[in-house]
């Protein structure tokens, strides 16, 4: 290692500062905040949709919004809300905490990090741009051929869905391949798999689903984009094609994708829960085999979304055996947080409160689950505001719990600052209250049949009750978010002073390092001697992590804006794509290749950060 | 640790002696197995959309096997270049390595050219994009491969001018073995074009 | 690994003198596609045998290839052979998906 030191300065140390910094950086801590700023704000904006479309609903035979533009909303509701918030905001998560987690200092791949993020970003613009540019799509976020095809669609809106996601996929594509590489490359020595933190356990398994459903996306959107784009024929029922095939291809994708929001979730709830009872998880390895077995199982039960498409009883009978066998490990899992919260001393902090939370309402998303897979029930519930219930309770109820419990858990670790946790209990209990009114009624609406994706009702007809509450739900959870974006604003201004281990009860890696940790993350590589590795150390007395190498200098990767600019390239391209700019696309697309062509030519020999300079603490 | 650190003799596999050189091919395999998927699922649109022929000529009239067998064997034997240039990576001799590689990229342009005359055949016979589903199927499956095996070429001749002028090192090695293993799975995929789209589209 | 790293240097370094395996792989991929091009060429065998035919030539070649030129049958390869075999087993579902349950 002390060859090393002759070098440390051999190569000029290019750092920049103020917003060319945040451009330019590929450390996972900063690219975690800029995925939660950036998914934050696209939170704000589904959830601005999702306020207009309840106020349309809230009463019989309204005109507050036209029906064009209420199929709008609605996709841009859910395709914002999944893509470019939720998603995102896991990323932030990841981000932050798993190289922490296992005790390294950066993930895999630190440039495909940070192109990772800038894909998604410009994706998600572009998918937004629509609403200037006045052809918005209207199609669901399904997406649906013939609804979305050429035919029947003809105006640009549905390209932006096209181009806007398949931008966005590669982000997420390249975020899966490098946590899956740094979660089995980078662990630090003694950390075995089954002593990893639950959290980087669920991230793993959430990683492959990215890795093997993601592409299928890739193709549906290209074979879609091939018929809009270069009158292809592969959803154009008049020259041979099947639209049947596209439902299959979207949900070969789309049944994992909801797996993929929702198992990070148990990873923060497994966290929390075990967190704030100070006790071990329960049930640490049939936790990781329920995640496995859920992963394995989310591939093979794509078909129970279309039970009503007409694929035969053979074919519902084995789905919907496939599906209810899910709950199988699932209830494995909420039995063991149980049992983890069972003689726990139970600390009731805002984040411990999402955690708790989010047991009973995921459960309650979790039974009209199976419900809806029994398929000659589901020909009853289909398309009808049940469906809509259910899965707001899964993954409202279950990620966005979820990922609110693991913000104000991980937000010492990301800021420095701790959150204020009065304001932050109002906030759980007004968003809370908000969800349950918002959807809980939802479910009945759907069994005395009112569909899903129409733009109003007729009265008297039983709906209009249910829908004024759904309303006044809605704008209670607009309310809580507000007190969530004071509690940021307020936070801000306190004094950057968390300590190392601000809950007292940390139990993995990142809780031995300063919060926020330094751009290193660890001095030295700590040494893993069981599951809960923190924990083990602090109840034998001892203050830090027992090291497993020497204090040396550090090797870091340089900070680099070919990411940026790669992904405005394929932001440009998409332009052309759409509107027959060849030299657009060209163009566009030249760019990108430019840039790794360079990427590729110029080695990044990265530079060190000396043994002086560690001790003057370099912060993020 | 860059290369600059290793002063003196390329270490035992080279490819993997550091931690980004193994980070890479454990994330460059993972990407293989999202690329599995991405070309399953292009197959299962050709093999859902191929009877869907709608005015265009059938599969078995419009496929040439003569032609298909020697792009077959052009890709199958540059695929054995490629193995010995991993080898001479191993064995640390770089002309003999960018010798492997140069006729590693020369055959892949041969099955390009190959693929380029037969798929102007194809639109002469009224075999479009838009002529049916099963044109459309067989032109993005087809397209999409030989649009890898395009990026393939213009890779590797990039590492071969990167080894020109870097030589050897445990930077560079990584990136020959990386992109073999691509080039391998390439044809991997083209085993089973030739195989479901050509010789079963010629069984009636 | 690193308990035994001379031995280990010593066999993957004989293990990878000499083409030959490579070529016994080439040869023999070679021969699988001329049987599965004569099967078809030939015209003479019943349709759902020379599927079988086919489909078994292509898995057996590409089996080689993966093992032998692409390294898979080395050690330390625990994870590709994991991520290819599970993106096979999406891919098999998704045939068995284009075959059976898609039509219009």
């Amino acid at each position: 290692m002390t060859a090393h030191a002759a070098h440390a300065h051999a190569h000029p140390v290019k750092r920049y500062r103020g917003l060319m910094d945040w451009l330019t950086t590929v450390d996972h801590k900063k690219i975690g905040i800029l995925y939660l700023i950036a998914g934050g704000l696209f939170f704000l904006v589904g959830g601005l949709e999702a306020i207009l479309i309840r106020i349309q609903l809230i009463g019989p035979q309204k005109d507050f919004v036209g029906a064009d533009t209420f199929n709008e909303l609605l996709t841009m509701h859910g395709t914002t809300m999944i893509f470019l918030a939720a998603m995102p905001m896991l990323f932030a998560l990841m981000n932050a905490v798993i190289p922490l987690q296992i005790g390294a200092r950066d993930v895999a791949f630190p440039f495909l990090n940070s192109l990772g993020f800038w894909t998604f970003f410009f994706g998600g613009v572009l998918l937004n741009v629509s609403w200037f540019a006045g052809h918005v799509p209207d199609a669901g976020w399904t997406s649906y051929v013939p609804l979305a095809g050429p035919t029947y669609n003809s105006g640009h809106g549905v390209d932006y869905y096209v181009l806007g996601l398949q931008i966005a996929g590669i982000g997420t594509l390249l975020g899966g391949i490098n946590f899956m590489a740094t979660i089995i490359n980078m662990r630090a020595p003694g950390m075995s798999f089954m002593r990893m933190p639950m959290f980087t356990w669920s991230i793993f398994i959430t990683s492959m689903l990215i890795v093997f459903a993601f592409p299928v996306l890739t193709v549906g959107l290209v074979a879609l984009m091939f018929d809009r784009l270069f009158q292809a024929n592969f959803f154009e029922t008049a020259t041979g094609g099947s639209t049947v095939l596209w439902e299959h291809v979207f949900w070969v994708f789309g049944h994992p994708e909801v797996y993929i929001l929702i198992m990070p979730a148990f990873g923060i709830i497994s966290e929390v829960v075990s967190t704030f009872s100070r006790k071990r998880l329960f049930g640490y390895s049939s936790m990781v085999f329920a995640l496995i077995l859920i992963a394995f199982l989310g591939f093979m039960v794509w078909a129970h979304h279309m039970f009503t498409t007409g694929l035969g009883p053979v074919a519902n009978g084995l789905f919907s055996i496939a599906t209810m066998l899910i709950a199988v490990p699932t209830g494995v899992k909420i039995f063991n947080w149980l049992f983890t919260l069972w003689g726990g001393s139970i600390r009731f902090t805002t984040a411990s409160l999402f955690g708790i939370g989010f047991i009973p309402t995921f459960t309650m998303g979790g039974v009209t689950g199976v419900m809806l897979a029994a398929a000659p029930a589901d020909y009853q519930y289909h398309d009808t505001y049940f469906v809509v219930a259910h899965f707001h309770y899964v993954i409202v109820g279950g990620l966005i719990n979820g990922i609110f419990a693991g913000l104000f858990y991980w937000w010492p670790k990301m800021f420095g600052r701790t959150l204020n946790e009065t304001l932050g209990k109002w906030f759980f209990w007004t968003f809370y209250i908000g969800f349950h009114m918002t959807f809980f009624v939802q479910h009945f609406l759907g069994l005395i049949g009112m569909p899903r994706r129409v733009w109003t009702y007729l009265p008297n007809q039983g709906f209009d009750t249910m829908n004024l509450v759904s309303t006044i739900g809605a704008f209670l959870m607009g309310i809580g978010t507000i007190m969530l974006l004071i509690n940021i604003v307020i936070t801000s201004f306190k004094a950057k002073n968390a300590a190392n281990d601000p809950w007292e009860d940390g139990r993995s890696l990142e809780w031995s390092i300063p919060s926020p940790p330094p751009e290193y993350n660890f001095k030295q590589i700590p040494l893993v001697r069981s599951a809960d590795a923190w924990w083990k150390e602090k109840m034998e007395g001892k203050k830090e992590m027992t090291p497993s190498e020497p204090v040396g200098p550090i090797h870091m990767p340089s900070p680099s804006i070919k990411p940026l600019i790669m992904s405005i390239g394929l932001f440009i391209a998409g332009f052309g794509f759409m509107y027959d700019k060849l030299y657009l696309a060209i163009g566009g697309i030249g760019l990108t290749l430019l840039c790794m062509l360079l990427r590729s030519v110029y080695d990044d020999h990265g530079f060190h950060i000396s043994e002086e300079e560690q001790e003057k603490g370099v912060q993020a | 640790m860059s290369a600059h650190e290793l002063n003196g003799e390329l270490p035992h596999e080279p490819e993997k002696a550091t931690l980004e050189g193994r980070n890479k091919i454990l994330g460059f395999w993972l990407f293989l197995g999202a690329e599995t998927v991405l070309f399953g699922t292009l197959f299962s649109s050709y093999l859902a959309l191929r009877h869907n022929i709608g005015d265009g000529p059938p599969a078995s009239e419009l496929f040439e096997l003569p032609m298909t067998f020697a792009a077959t064997m052009i890709l199958l034997t540059s695929s054995l270049m490629s193995v010995f240039a991993v080898q001479a990576l191993h064995q640390k001799k770089v002309k003999p390595l960018i010798g492997w590689l140069i006729a590693t990229i020369v055959l892949g342009l041969g099955f390009l050219a190959l693929e380029v005359v037969e798929f102007l055949n194809y639109i002469d016979e009224g075999h479009k994009m838009p002529t049916s589903a099963f044109s459309s199927s067989f032109y993005t499956l087809v397209g999409f491969h030989g649009a890898h095996v395009a990026f393939g070429v213009l890779w590797i001749t990039l590492i071969i001018l990167q080894l020109l002028k870097k030589g050897l090192t445990v930077v560079t090695a990584p990136k020959v073995y990386v992109s073999a293993i691509y080039w391998h799975f390439i044809d991997v995929v083209w085993v089973f074009i030739f195989t479901v789209v050509y010789l079963m589209g010629k069984v009636v | 690994m690193s308990s035994n790293h001379s031995t280990h240097e010593q066999t993957t370094r004989h293990r990878h003198e000499g083409p030959k395996k490579h070529i016994v792989a080439f040869v023999l991929s070679l021969v699988l596609t001329i049987i599965a091009f004569a099967a078809v060429a030939s015209g003479e065998i019943n349709t759902t045998f020379t599927y079988i035919i086919l489909v078994g030539m292509a898995l057996v070649q590409v089996f080689v290839q993966m093992a032998f030129w692409m390294h898979m049958k080395d050690r330390g390869h625990l994870f590709p052979i994991m991520g290819i075999l599970f993106g096979v087993i999406v891919v098999f579902t998704m045939v068995i998906m284009a075959e059976y349950w898609v039509w219009w």
